[in-house]
């Protein structure tokens, strides 16, 4: 997996691409979004659209990520989910969990 | 064993989670040599790579001298995968379920549970010391 983050205003934007699987690669975005939030960031959006697929260990990532932000006030919103992400956000019920966007821009006007 | 060893259809890794993507390569790549469409390719690593992670942290719990086992086999109309580690196996059964409503926003405990609903078939044997998972799809 790779990943690219960057800042637009004070919404923070990773896009990690590829598998996200476990393993020092799952670290990689994990790390990086804690990053944001340990610097009070409060706005992030995660663009799924170049993730080919992800496991257990990556949804465990997007909780984290949301249950910490939202403890804090703040916000994970997901955007582009592929139809291999949403598939396995329904069979885990996680659809109920996370706000989607259909693009980077809508997923930015809907933060308060 | 310091790194990956692939003899025919089977690959076996030392305990670590940096080999993942060892497994998954090695995986995918015969799933497509099978002729597998993209997404069959995807439920089936997405599986697979629930599998290994479990045998690594739960199974052998780590241990650097221990090692995860993974064959991959085609049938007629399925592929059939066992991953086995040297760890004292467990009940699927016992496992909470991870879709009901306190246990939604847990940031682990979901991987079997996918394994199950991707795949049509999950059996989970020990025997002399050495926990199986196999698993089928039908293709």
């Amino acid at each position: 997996m790779k990943l690219t983050d960057r800042l637009e205003g004070d919404v923070v934007i990773l896009e990690p691409k590829g598998k996200i699987m476990g393993g020092p690669d799952a670290s990689l975005l994990h790390d990086k979004l804690y990053e944001y939030i340990e610097q009070n960031r409060k706005k992030v959006i995660i663009d799924l659209g170049k993730v080919d697929w992800m496991n257990s260990t990556g949804l465990g990532i997007l909780i984290s990520g949301y249950t910490t932000l939202r403890n804090h006030e703040g916000q994970l919103k997901l955007v582009n989910v592929t139809e291999k992400i949403h598939s396995l956000l329904t069979i885990t019920k996680l659809v109920t969990v996370f706000e989607a966007y259909d693009s980077v821009e809508e997923a930015m006007r809907s933060f308060k | 064993m310091e790194k990956p060893q692939i003899v025919g259809n089977t690959i076996v890794i030392p305990s670590s989670l940096d080999y993942l993507v060892d497994v998954d390569s090695f995986v995918e790549g015969l799933l497509r040599g099978f002729g597998l469409d993209e997404s069959t390719i995807a439920d089936i690593a997405i599986s697979v790579s629930e599998l290994v992670n479990n045998a690594i942290s739960h199974g052998n719990k780590s241990s650097p001298e221990k090692t995860v086992t993974v064959e991959v086999g085609r049938e007629n109309s399925s592929v059939r995968i066992s991953v086995t580690d040297e760890g004292e196996g467990f009940n699927p059964d016992d496992i909470d379920s991870p879709i009901a409503e306190e246990n939604l926003l847990k940031e682990v405990g979901r991987g079997i549970f996918i394994v199950e609903s991707l795949m049509d078939e999950v059996e989970v044997k020990n025997v002399n010391g050495a926990t199986t998972i196999t698993i089928k799809k039908t293709i």
